[in-house]
C-alpha cells in the first residue's frame, strides 16, 4: 500500500490499527491526517451572533401571525360571499312564489284601457297626415276603419293595381 | 443513568411543547424553535455560506414545521425531519441563487475565480478558507459533509436525513474532504 491508499483510508475515517500504525511513522501521512483534522475543526466552528436567531424567530412568529389573518378574512369573506348568495336567492325566490296570492291584479287590470288608447290615436293621425301630403300623387292611402281593439290596417295602393301595401298597426303604434 | 433519565425527561417536555404547539400555542412553538434553532441555522449557514441566506433557509425551515405539525407523529422525529428539510430549502435556494446571477458555484478553479489567494489568506483564516471551498462542491457532497463534520451526525444518521444508502454517503464524504483540502492546499502553497 502506497501513501495514496492510506490517504483514501484517512478521508474516509475507516480508523484501522495498521492506518494509525502507518500515521506514526509516515510524516507525509500525518500532515494530511492533520490537515483533514483542521479542515473539520474549521468547518465545525461556526458562531452565530444570538440576534441572528432572534431575528429569525420574530420573523416566523410574525410570517404565522400574519398568516393567521388572512386566513381569518378569507373566512369571513367566504361567510359574508354565501350570506349575499343566499340573499340574493331568496329575493329572487320570493316574489315568484308569492305572485298568485297578490291582491293587487284588479288595480292593473284598472290602468289597461288608457295604454291602450294611446296608439290607436296618435299612429292614425301621423299616418293619414304623410298620406294626405304625398306630391306624386301616384300613391293612395286608404284606412280601414279600426274598432276598439282591432289592429289599425293601413293600405296603400300603387300604380301597379297588382301591388298593394297592406300596413298593420297594432295597439302600441308598432 | 441519570443521562438516559434526563433525556426522557427531556422527550416529554418536547412531546408537551409539540402537543401544545399543534394545538396553536405560538409560545409553545417558539419553545421548539428555541430547541432547534442552532441545528437548523448553523446547517444552513455552512450550506449557503452566508448569514442572510442562512437566515431565510431557517425561516423557511421553520415555518414548514409549523405547517407540518399535524402530520408529525412523535417528538423525536423533529430532529431528523428538520435536518432533511433544511438541506432541502438551501438547495432550492442554491439553485434559485445560481440561476439569477449564474454565479459560479461548482467546476471551475477557484484560484482563478476568485480574489488574489494571498489577499485571502490575509483577510481570511481558515474557517472562510473553508467555506469558500464548501461552495465549490456539488450539493449531494456539501450536504453530507455539512451533516457529518458540522453536525457531527454519524454516516447512517446522515444516509437516513439524505435518503442514500451509508456507502454512498461514506463515498460523497471522501470525497468532499479531498476537495476541500485540494482547495486549502491551493491557497496555502501559493501563499508560501
Amino acid at each position: 500500500m502506497n501513501c495514496t491508499d492510506w490517504e483514501e483510508q484517512i478521508v474516509s475515517e475507516t480508523g484501522s490499527a495498521e492506518l494509525v500504525e502507518h500515521i506514526r511513522g509516515c510524516e507525509h501521512c500525518r500532515e494530511f491526517a492533520a490537515e483533514i483534522e483542521n479542515n473539520r475543526k474549521a468547518l465545525a466552528d461556526v458562531t452565530i451572533p444570538a440576534p441572528a436567531y432572534d431575528a429569525v424567530r420574530l420573523r416566523v412568529r410574525s410570517e404565522i401571525q400574519a398568516k393567521k389573518r388572512r386566513n381569518a378574512w378569507w373566512a369571513w369573506s367566504a361567510v359574508a360571499a354565501a350570506a349575499g348568495v343566499a340573499i340574493l336567492c331568496v329575493s329572487l325566490i320570493l316574489p315568484t312564489t308569492q305572485q298568485p296570492v297578490t291582491p293587487k291584479l284588479p288595480h292593473i287590470a284598472a290602468h289597461q284601457p288608457r295604454i291602450e288608447q294611446r296608439p290607436v290615436t296618435v299612429p292614425v293621425v301621423r299616418r293619414t297626415h304623410r298620406a294626405r301630403h304625398v306630391p306624386s300623387g301616384r300613391l293612395a292611402v286608404k284606412m280601414a276603419p279600426a274598432q276598439q281593439n282591432d289592429p289599425l290596417v293601413v293600405k296603400m295602393l300603387t300604380d301597379d293595381p297588382n301591388v298593394i301595401i297592406i300596413w298593420l298597426v297594432n295597439e302600441k303604434g308598432d | 443513568m441519570t443521562d438516559f433519565r434526563l433525556k426522557a425527561e427531556g422527550a416529554g417536555q418536547s412531546a408537551g411543547l409539540l402537543e401544545r404547539a399543534k394545538s396553536g400555542d405560538l409560545d409553545a412553538f417558539d419553545q421548539m424553535m428555541r430547541l432547534h434553532e442552532k441545528q437548523v441555522l448553523s446547517t444552513a449557514l455552512r450550506m449557503l455560506g452566508n448569514l442572510q441566506d442562512a437566515q431565510d433557509a431557517a425561516q423557511e425551515t421553520f415555518l414548514r414545521l409549523y405547517k407540518s405539525l399535524n402530520r408529525l407523529p412523535d417528538i423525536l422525529e423533529i430532529k431528523s425531519w428538520l435536518y432533511r428539510v433544511t438541506v432541502n430549502v438551501c438547495n432550492d435556494m442554491h439553485r434559485d441563487r445560481r440561476r439569477r446571477r449564474s454565479e459560479p458555484l461548482s467546476g471551475p478553479d477557484p484560484v482563478s475565480s476568485l480574489p488574489d489567494p494571498e489577499l485571502a489568506w490575509v483577510h481570511q483564516e481558515r474557517g472562510q478558507l473553508v467555506e469558500m471551498a464548501l461552495k465549490t462542491l456539488p450539493e449531494k457532497e456539501r450536504a453530507a459533509v455539512v451533516l457529518r463534520d458540522v453536525q457531527g451526525l454519524s454516516t447512517r444518521e446522515v444516509a437516513e436525513i439524505l435518503g442514500s444508502s451509508e456507502v454512498t454517503v461514506r463515498s460523497q464524504i471522501s470525497v468532499a474532504r479531498g476537495k476541500l483540502k485540494k482547495f486549502t492546499d491551493r491557497y496555502l502553497r501559493k501563499r508560501l
